[in-house]
């Protein structure tokens, strides 16, 4: 007599505890090992494409904060950078360094977020609750900058919406004294850990040349051994005038491109913010931080793509205006929705428990997927 | 081979160490939470900075009635009705309604105000049991818009809203406050 | 207790020719649901407050601290609200299976109670086999939540109980082989006998008699942690994995049963190797009245028990979870190898030295403090590092 065994199909989501918002996926599991896994998207959609075509150029600039929510000032960034192309607005030095500094600190909220969730997948609740902690002081930060604390809306076209506070300087550069000496305790708590390490080393490899092929970018495309970053490469803002290093994935604890790579380019991708953040604020310019912008924005007609390296990597703003005080097409080119694709490929093979680590070490967020 | 074995071993036990280590001082540290709501030493909202975007607010006295507000505001929230009055030839305000359930709280509306009338204030408790109630509407009764006075403000009782006014619009950057931008060929 | 009641009868409190069995019975009962009632389940409730309090605080949060003074009577609060709630049966699930599960599980964790030696005299039944009786019944656990997983219907829920039944057959082994060298080096099986061939004195403990019965303790308190679904050995319940496991359908009351059981296995996990390697209730002997020596025993027990009973709490703040292959593998390629050599080893020791070596339980409890005042100057320096004023203002 023969046991006859079949395909488990399980389905996690959209309201599992790790799908960091409303993912789903399809599995096809034998046991404990995933036969595939099979991504279900647009749980999140909320056409933000479309409102742009009719909310203007001025208008536009809240909705953009809920593309990715959790990297707002990119996303904002990277709006207003394509409403400048469009209108040929040049945006004072001021105002480029106010871009910067809040992107960069951003990106260290939004890189927290991820390193702590994935300590939280991989079963440990005290690293999530200490990221949460550091990226509370940003927030309280730039809560002090903006007047909120998720949806930023800091950035306008032409420049930002506020100029630094009195004293915020000195707030932010000891934050930072206090954040550069955390990154060894939070690596003795975690990172280091044998357990945390075995669980993240070797799975979900992915090859530079998959990777390249697979369209991923950020820290996900760094990770398996590839340099590429829009902040050196295709430079814009002012950040061709700082000096900083692009961390690259070096297979130090397994394979190159595994989570582990992903997950410690992210580690050292806060330091070298950090580093960012303290020649910005110590050589920030006077002048203004906003350029003269008609409240009725109407660019010439023509289409743009600008590039804008956000957290999750490489984010694309292509608008198409047609002359008139709304644009005419807006698209949105976002990095988890590559990773999404790749979850399959990938997926094949590991056990259940990797798809959460797999999930977390690309670093998905459900609004950027889905937009 | 037994090396990786042994090594195994020790780098569990070593890291496992460390991170005991890291959780323990831990325990000797001070919570970070902030006990919302009840047991802090002040309220939340008075230690939030002044550009905290909170529920939105009209100081009736010193709203011109521009509209500029309206006109930026992406999402259509709010609602002002300002005619005309023939005798005295002044805007008369009838409505401003702002459905708070609908507003996102951009700051888009305060920014363009000339007197800082319409602003967000630090408070963000706003649950309500109905969505009519989420309507704020700031005009009782028809009244007359606020008209700058030439030269610096002379009413005792405007020049206190008008200052705070003031000093809210001016926490955002000025236009061009110093140079026009250049046009790119 | 045979005494207890044996004076009670001889006063003539049941009559005058009383059926003596009937009144152990009662005897037993009552004592039964003392300790039951009125320890076992208060105290899985107070760790789950204590649990919530020390994470907390490794997390920097405050944790429970509204109800009762700190949030003492947090439990309680929780337990009530867990009874209140409707009780919830699928509809597609097997209701006796799913109805009978958590009282299997509470049931293996009620029944080691019987063997627990609170001090010399203040045990239910001293059973020759005690050590044996309890790592027995306490597999039982497996049963339960291998039913849950099974009676409801739900993909998750099996996963974790196949996961659990997987986990605590497969940690019996290296659990089982750890007893043995605290067996051997006292001879007996039964729980008093084990503490009485043990002195009150860290040196004359077995857990730092000789270096095999070191590890031995802390072989079976890794197993006995993964036996208890205690973290980093949490896979049938994940809670990122699996949604809540074998426990995912279950609400109300039977929810709180399986839980009330993982806290309170804690007391029993810390009561075996308090008993087999620190020296149980042993207490020097500094009074005639057996009334205070009971008592202080009843304290020195408890202080080791609720030490490990921390421990515990404190690895679950700190680690990770493993994966389920590495679970196996942790288990077989290196718990049980070194358990085997423990025991061999512990034999090999008493071969040479039958009566026990003199210097040896001195250079362990030096290694071991030479460990924890490692351990100390680490957490200083980590105490240190930070930054304390941005951590006692609330807004920066």
């Amino acid at each position: 007599m023969s046991i006859r065994t079949e395909e488990m199909t399980l389905n996690m989501g959209p309201q599992h505890p790790s799908t960091h918002g409303v993912l789903r996926f399809v599995i096809k599991a034998d046991g404990e090992v995933m036969r595939e896994a099979i991504p279900d998207v647009g749980y999140l959609h909320r056409s933000i494409e479309k409102i742009a075509e009719k909310v203007g150029y001025h208008g536009f600039m809240p909705y953009t904060d809920r593309v990715d929510y959790v990297s707002a000032m990119f996303t904002n960034q990277g709006w207003a950078m394509a409403c400048e192309r469009l209108g040929g607005i040049v945006v004072p030095r001021r105002g480029e360094y106010c871009r910067v500094i809040a992107a960069e600190f951003n990106r260290i909220a939004s890189h927290l977020l991820s390193v702590g969730t994935m300590g939280m997948d991989i079963g440990a609740m005290t690293p999530f609750t200490h990221a949460i902690r550091e990226r509370e002081m940003i927030n309280d930060l730039i809560e002090e900058l903006c007047g909120a604390r998720l949806t930023f809306n800091y950035m306008r076209i032409g420049g930002v919406g506020w100029d630094l506070p009195p004293g915020w300087r000195e707030k932010a550069l000891a934050y930072l004294d206090h954040f550069d000496p955390i990154w060894e305790e939070y690596n003795a708590l975690i990172s280091y850990n044998k357990i945390y390490v075995e669980r993240l080393a070797n799975v979900g490899v992915i090859s530079t040349q998959d990777a390249i092929d697979y369209n991923l970018v950020g820290p996900n495309l760094r990770g398996s051994g590839f340099k590429w970053d829009i902040r050196k490469d295709i430079p814009y803002s002012v950040y061709p005038e700082f000096d900083f290093d692009v961390p690259v994935g070096t297979g130090e604890f397994g394979t190159l491109g595994d989570a582990m790579d992903r997950y410690m380019v992210r580690i050292r991708e806060m330091r070298e913010s950090s580093k960012i953040l303290r020649q910005a604020l110590n050589r920030i310019p006077d002048g203004p931080v906003l350029a003269k912008v008609p409240r009725n924005f109407k660019p010439k007609a023509g289409e743009c793509q600008v590039r804008v390296e956000s957290s999750r990597g490489d984010m694309g703003w292509y608008a198409v205006s047609d002359g008139s005080a709304y644009p005419w097409r807006v698209h949105v080119r976002t990095g988890s929705f590559a990773a999404m694709g790749m979850i399959n490929k990938l997926s094949r093979g590991l056990m259940i428990a990797d798809l959460v680590t797999l999930i977390a070490s690309l670093d998905v967020i459900a609004p950027e997927i889905d937009r | 081979m037994a090396k990786s074995y042994f090594g195994n071993i020790k780098d569990a036990i070593t890291t496992i160490f460390e991170g005991l280590a890291v959780t323990a001082s831990h325990l000797i540290r001070k919570p970070y939470t902030v006990q919302y709501p009840d047991r802090i030493p002040v309220r939340v909202q008075d230690t939030l900075p002044i550009r905290y975007r909170g529920i939105l607010e009209v100081d009736l006295d010193i709203c011109t009635g521009c509209l500029a507000c309206e006109r930026a505001c992406p999402i259509d929230c709010i609602v002002i009705v300002v005619e005309k009055d023939k005798q005295t030839r002044q805007m008369l305000i009838s409505q401003f309604d702002i459905d708070i359930a609908k507003c996102m709280y951009c700051g888009l509306c305060s920014e363009p105000c000339p007197t800082g009338s319409i602003h967000h204030t630090t408070e963000f408790e706003g649950a309500d049991f109905s969505l009519e109630s989420m309507i704020r509407r700031f005009v009782p009764e028809p009244i007359y818009a606020y008209k700058p006075a030439k030269g610096p403000e002379t009413d005792p009782r405007i020049i206190p809203i008008l200052n705070r006014g003031m000093r809210y619009v001016n926490e955002f950057a000025q236009p061009g406050s110093d140079k026009p931008a250049e046009k790119v060929a | 207790m045979q005494q207890l009641a044996d004076s009670l009868i001889a006063q003539g409190m049941f009559g005058a020719n009383p059926p003596r069995d009937l009144i152990y019975a009662l005897f037993i009962f009552v004592f039964s649901l003392i300790v039951f009632l009125g320890i076992a389940f208060p105290f899985a409730g107070i760790v789950s407050w204590v649990e919530r309090r020390v994470w907390a605080r490794m997390q920097s949060r405050c944790g429970p601290n509204r109800v009762g003074p700190n949030g003492f009577l947090q439990w309680l609060a929780d337990g009530l609200k867990h009874i209140c709630k409707e009780d919830l049966i699928p509809a597609d699930s097997d209701p006796a299976l799913f109805k009978f599960a958590p009282y299997l599980v509470i049931l293996a964790f009620t029944l080691p109670w019987a063997v627990m030696p609170f001090s010399s005299q203040l045990i239910l039944a001293d059973l020759n086999v005690g050590i044996l009786y309890m790592t027995s019944v306490t597999a039982l656990t497996v049963v339960g939540v291998l039913m849950a997983g099974w009676a409801s219907n739900d993909k998750w829920s099996l996963i974790g109980g196949i996961r659990s039944a997987a986990q605590i057959v497969s940690y019996e082994i290296p659990a089982g082989l750890s007893i043995f060298p605290a067996v051997l080096m006292a001879g007996t099986l039964s729980m008093q006998g084990i503490i009485k061939a043990q002195g009150w004195a860290p040196w004359t403990w077995f857990a730092f008699s000789n270096p095999f019965t070191f590890i031995a303790a802390n072989v079976l308190y890794i197993s006995a942690l993964a036996e208890g679904n205690r973290t980093p050995f949490d896979l049938p319940e994940a809670e990122s994995e699996l949604v809540a496991g074998f426990a995912t359908e279950y609400s109300g009351m039977r929810y709180l049963f399986f839980f009330a059981a993982e806290w309170g296995n804690l007391f029993i996990i810390g009561a075996i190797i308090t008993t087999l390697f620190l020296g149980g209730w042993q207490f020097p002997l500094i009074s005639n009245n057996a009334v205070v020596m009971n008592v202080l025993q009843l304290i020195t027990f408890n202080i080791k028990v609720l030490f490990l009973v921390f421990i515990s709490v404190w690895v679950r703040g700190t680690l990770p979870r493993v994966r389920i292959d590495q679970l196996m593998s942790l288990c077989w390629k290196y718990l049980v190898p070194i358990s085997f050599v423990d025991l061999v080893g512990t034999a090999a020791w008493i071969a040479i030295w039958p009566s026990g070596n003199s210097v040896a339980p001195w250079i362990m409890l030096a290694l071991f403090l030479a460990i924890v005042v490692t351990f100390l100057r680490r957490v200083l320096h980590y105490f240190r590092r930070s930054k304390m004023e941005l951590y006692l203002s609330p807004t920066i």
